[in-house]
């Protein structure tokens, strides 16, 4: 009997699909780097999403207009379940201008006939 | 038997060490496909997401936790991104609503979001889950009702979660 249930639990754990996207923090805070005017705030991503190994991060303004930064890579490969921390770097001169920092997962196109879920989490400088 | 059982037991006990594990809690909010979209082919010249055509309707689930922080906005589709090449028009509809909520008080998402163009948006006011079912078709032949050629669709839903 516990035997029975036991495989069940497994066979249900294995049959549900994580697929998901998160990036921490909600609202991160800019602090001081190595370099003289450029601050620095450091992410956190999580890929909990099968279908997606690449994400794309970018800066922009409150009006949604790209704001120039610099962090080791702007596209980054991130495998399934995988984890990373990365820091972003802005001018001083930028800072108040920047508003949000995103991550956005870029799909591969596929033969399959599903449809295709892209998605992107803003964070926000308070 | 029982000395060498009881010497096991100490040696074991002796060895134990502790392991700690460490958690952060921090506000998120975590975009998740909980069911991939497919479209039927009811006709020659449309492709739908509607279940009674033979289609499946996209999920996407939101989990927030933290109240009043955030705001989704999906996007349903006007293109494919895989697809034949097409000669001739396609007209797209969708829709975007509220499937599912984790909480009583997330009851007036869909009255309170706000449309525009192919986009609707949500203020995620109350800490919890919520599921979005979108809708889409396309019809082929600009109101002329032309077949589509054979060949594999897809097309791409767009979700966001941004922080206010």
């Amino acid at each position: 009997m516990i035997k029975t249930l036991l495989v069940l639990l497994l066979f249900s754990a294995l049959s549900e699909r994580v697929e998901a996207h998160e990036m921490v923090p909600t609202y991160p805070q800019w602090g001081p780097s190595h370099v003289q005017g450029v601050l620095k705030t450091q992410m956190e991503m999580f890929n909990k999403r099968q279908d997606v190994e690449y994400y794309e991060v970018g800066v922009f303004d409150k009006d949604w207009k790209a704001v120039p930064f610099v962090s080791s890579y702007k596209l980054f490969r991130l495998k399934y379940l995988g984890h990373v921390k990365f820091d972003i770097y802005v001018r001083a001169d930028d800072v108040d201008r920047a508003e949000y920092v995103c991550s956005k997962s870029k799909l591969r196109g596929g033969s399959s006939a599903e449809t295709m879920l892209s998605s992107r989490i803003c964070s926000r400088f308070k | 038997m029982k000395k060498i059982a009881l010497a096991l037991l100490i040696a074991g006990t002796a060895q134990a060490a502790e392991i700690p594990i460490v958690g952060t809690v921090q506000s998120r909010c975590v975009i998740n496909t909980d069911t991939a979209g497919v479209y039927g082919n009811p006709n020659a010249y449309t492709l739908t997401t509607t279940p009674a055509d033979g289609g499946v309707l996209p999920v996407v689930r939101y989990d927030v936790s933290l109240a009043d922080a955030y705001k989704a906005k999906i996007t349903y589709p006007t293109s494919f991104s895989t697809s034949p090449s097409l000669s001739d028009m396609v007209t797209w509809t969708g829709s975007v609503t509220v499937q599912e909520v984790s909480n009583v008080n997330m009851a007036d998402y869909d009255t309170d979001a706000v449309t525009y163009d192919q986009t609707k948006e949500y203020d995620l006011t109350v800490t919890g889950t919520t599921w979005f079912k979108v809708a889409s078709s396309a019809t082929y032949g600009g109101g002329g009702n032309k077949a589509f050629p054979g060949g594999t669709y897809r097309a791409m839903v767009v979700a966001e979660c941004i922080a206010k």
